[in-house]
């Protein structure tokens, strides 16, 4: 009398959990055989992170054609200061092209040499020069980001947030369009936007 | 008269075992490092929002990314709430294709995961920023004064199956967890204005700002006045509400190392209801959580909250609770391949209720405490590829003594797209008071009966799923399982075959299965479809030696199939068009039929700070029911709702 009328179901069950008992056993032996393959790597994530996010704002921002000597000449991503990426954002640009324009890396020490510059990465060790060298680029079609808590305030353009491990952005688009720089709505979205109290 | 029932469990687990077993037994420990990013190729063909998802560095609670938990877990983010316009906590939830959402009129609602679902859904364990809002008199959730401000949400973690052994009693079916802002992400103004149909009104405003270099506040208050629910016949059921909140919540935040919050909010709200009066809600609680990070890999928790909740609910009862709770958490590896996690907890609860003449909880004031004790240890067997998880949960309670709530989880990343997960868990549901100490009349001869020898109901789960992230644009994910349940609340005739009186016993035993399916597809940059199919086949029956006759037809509530379809697109920079849609099937038991609805939300911003959006919901029909049987059924009309909100 104790005996439950869901026969059929949990026969069904019954074997449906056998066949699946088995499949993740040889799923884990397939798993034994095929190596674990792991590239180890020198520079932290973060910056592998932020490296590709600067190699992003290359396809997702457009420049007006006088921030360009040519239609085939580069498009400079530059970093002032410190470099915290190493050669990881060479390899990751060398061989990449956005249109007819190779991406080049260029190293900048003092910003009086950043002409030519079209995506400017400011390193933590200027931060305390951040708003003499956005005073400099004022008007310039030159994409500023860097990772400073200031940074949108002062009058750069995208700064990188940390939120919970993940790195975030705040673009400050009104220095956007005082450099005539247009960001595509992949990147420019209302999670994105700089706005007073989320800058 | 236990032995055949074990069997057919037991059988039904050993299969599954072996095939736990197995891994374990047959694989080689071998020593990795740190989890790194994928290769350049891969990151660079990433979208924003898979870039923006990527773990970077540990955050102090277990770095472990939502796609390798072991466990059917859902994730409703701050953009998924906004995305779709809810304006109440049950309808973000309708997020989550893991559970069942019905409202039943204006302002109650039907939560569960996994079945048995009810305006009292016992088996689902619900918290706001680890504050458990499960009210232990009637064993569930009044999601009438679960009112906090959306905005601040940041996200809502919902797990369906057992989370007993972390979580404790009642995480039977599923755990709810939602999780707000830290105030230092909320920073500046934002006020929010809106009216339409149903929600006749509502504004909400917070501010936050710094109090000192590392301490951060906001403060908000939130209003709402809701229309009501109709008859099948389309007259007003009167059920219409008013609610009012207020809130603050400050956190210091220096650095990981050590983390200090403290928040509070009070609220009040007035119901209508046919018959004698209105209902009449308020309560206030205030939480205080202090995080401190001893190593890398090592974090501590201390929290305590104290909870006070008023309802009066005028021909019924009028309810006094009060809740304190302390927690204490200790997080730290043992060895290089062990994880483990042990916490303590204390709970004091006091009930105070007046009785009318038509029921009554008997003692009408008493106060209850109870104790837990958890640990869990994640041991990984192949560092980044095979993690076991063990663990239990003992907890003391005044009415069935000792509980023990432990678990087996195990989780497998052949590679970084991959998960196979597997769990077995026993969870428990304590009795309540309106299990225990519910009379009514208020005087003898009862009709209905307390009962005394009501013990915890239990669950002995079986989960497996599968997630694959199949391209950077497209990932799957597939949850399984098989619940036994053991003494589910029934009510036995005392004098039969005569209907009443009846006594509340544990006296129904249930079986439950089904498959929670999801995809998420980034189409294109400005488009994502979300899709959800959930299964659910619910069975209960007399155990041996019990006569039950009015819950055996009545215990379970469930639609057998559920469908969600969500699409969010980017018109433009400044415009989005969200639809969702859902298509529940019918509740035999009750005679509901079975409904598709669809809701869409059209959202503008002219500017960075300002946001304007419009919001249709339950746009297919006129009016249709959700719950309850068509003489106590109330439903839900065609809903219109416009909403302005600025940032300062």
């Amino acid at each position: 009398m104790a005996v439950l009328k869901l026969k059929s179901g949990s026969t069904r069950c019954r074997h449906w959990l056998r066949h699946l008992g088995a499949g993740l056993l040889g799923l884990a032996l397939a798993g034994l055989v095929s190596p674990a393959v792991r590239a180890e790597t020198a520079l932290s994530a973060e910056y592998q992170l932020k490296a590709v996010f600067l190699f992003n704002f290359a396809q997702f921002v457009e420049w007006p054609a006088q921030a360009f000597p040519d239609p085939k000449a580069p498009l400079v991503i530059g970093v002032l200061g410190k470099d915290p990426f190493g050669p990881y954002l060479d390899d990751l640009v060398s061989g990449e092209k956005i249109g007819d324009r190779a991406l080049v890396i260029r190293r900048y020490s003092r910003p009086e040499d950043l002409a030519g510059c079209h995506i400017l990465f400011i390193s933590r060790s200027e931060a305390r020069n951040l708003e003499t060298i956005v005073a400099r680029l004022k008007e310039q079609s030159v994409l500023t980001v860097s990772d400073a808590d200031t940074f949108t305030r002062q009058g750069g353009m995208v700064r990188f947030v940390m939120e919970n491990g993940k790195i975030r952005l705040r673009i400050n688009v009104d220095a956007a369009k005082s450099g005539h720089l247009s960001i595509s709505s992949k990147v420019l979205r209302p999670d994105t936007l700089a706005t007073p109290g989320k800058d | 008269m236990n032995a055949p029932r074990s069997h057919g469990r037991w059988k039904g687990g050993v299969g599954f075992l072996a095939g736990l077993a197995g891994p374990f037994f047959a694989i080689v420990l071998s020593a990795q490092t740190v989890a790194p990013l994928p290769p350049p190729t891969t990151l660079k063909k990433m979208s924003l929002d898979e870039l923006m998802d990527l773990q970077v560095t540990s955050v102090s609670k277990r770095p472990e990314k939502l796609s390798e938990t072991a466990s059917a877990i859902q994730l409703i983010t701050d953009e998924d709430i906004r995305r779709a316009g809810a304006t109440s906590l049950p309808e973000a939830l309708r997020l989550a294709s893991n559970l069942e959402v019905a409202q039943v009129d204006s302002r109650q609602w039907a939560i569960t995961a996994r079945g048995f679902n009810n305006v009292f859904a016992d088996k689902m364990l619900v918290l706001v920023d680890g504050r458990s809002v499960y009210t232990p008199l009637y064993a569930g959730v009044y999601w009438d004064v679960q009112q906090t401000m959306l905005a601040d949400v940041d996200r809502i973690e919902v797990i369906s199956g057992p989370g007993a052994t972390q979580w404790g009693a009642n995480a039977v079916n599923g755990v709810i967890n939602v999780t707000t802002k830290s105030a230092k992400d909320t920073q500046g103004g934002l006020i929010i204005a809106g009216a339409g149909s149903e929600l006749k009104e509502s504004g909400e405003a917070r501010y936050g700002g710094k109090l000192g270099s590392n301490l951060y506040y906001r403060v908000y208050a939130a209003y709402s006045d809701r229309g009501d629910s109709v008859r099948p016949n389309g007259r007003s059921s009167g059920d219409q509400w008013r609610s009012g909140q207020a809130g603050f919540r400050l956190d210091y935040d220096a650095g990981a190392a050590n983390g200090l919050t403290l928040q509070g909010d009070g609220y009040t709200g007035t119901m209508n209801q046919f018959g004698p009066g209105n209902i009449k809600t308020n309560g206030s609680n205030l939480l205080g959580r202090w995080t401190h990070q001893v190593e890398d890999n090592s974090d501590l928790k201390l929290q305590a909250y104290y909870d006070r909740t008023h309802r009066s609910i005028p021909g019924s009862f009028t309810q006094d609770l009060t809740t304190f709770d302390l927690d204490f958490q200790h997080r730290r590896p043992l060895g290089p391949a062990n994880d483990l996690v042990w916490g303590l907890g204390y709970r004091f609860v006091q009930d105070d209720v007046i009785n009318t003449p038509a029921n009554a909880f008997l003692p009408a004031s008493i106060g209850r405490a109870s104790y837990s004790a958890f640990f869990q240890d994640e041991i990984a067997l192949s560092k980044d590829r095979l993690h076991l998880t063990l663990g239990s949960k003992v907890e003391h309670n005044d009415y069935t003594g000792y509980e023990f709530e432990p678990s087996v989880r195990l989780a497998w990343h052949p590679d970084q797209k991959q998960t196979f997960w597997g769990a077995i868990s026993r969870a428990i549901r304590t009795p309540s008071r309106i299990d225990r100490d519910l009379y009514s009349p208020a005087v003898p001869p009862y009709r209905v009966t307390g009962g005394g020898h009501v013990v915890s109901e239990k669950l002995f789960a079986y989960e497996a799923g599968y997630r694959v992230q199949l391209d950077p644009q497209l990932s799957l994910s597939v949850a399984t399982f098989l619940n036994n349940y053991d003494d589910l609340r029934s009510l036995t005739p005392l004098n039969p075959p005569q209907a009443f009186p009846v006594e509340n016993s544990s006296g129904l035993r249930g079986r439950s299965s089904g498959a929670e399916l999801t995809a998420e597809w980034q189409v294109t940059g400005k488009w994502r479809l979300h899709a959800g199919w959930t299964e659910l086949r619910v069975r209960s029956e007399p155990q041996s030696g019990t006569v039950d006759r009015p819950t055996r037809d009545s215990i379970a509530r469930d639609p057998n199939h559920q469908v969600f379809l969500r699409s969010l697109l980017n018109i433009s920079a400044s415009w989005e068009c969200d639809v969702t849609m859902r298509g529940i099937g019918p509740i035999p038991m009750s005679a509901v039929p079975s409904y598709t609805e669809a809701d869409l939300r059209l959202g503008w911003h002219p500017r960075p700070a300002w946001e304007f959006s419009l919001l249709g919901q339950n746009l297919l029909h006129d009016q249709h029911p959700e719950f309850n049987s068509p003489g106590t059924r109330r439903e839900l009309q065609r809903a219109l709702y416009g909403k302005a909100s600025w940032r300062f």
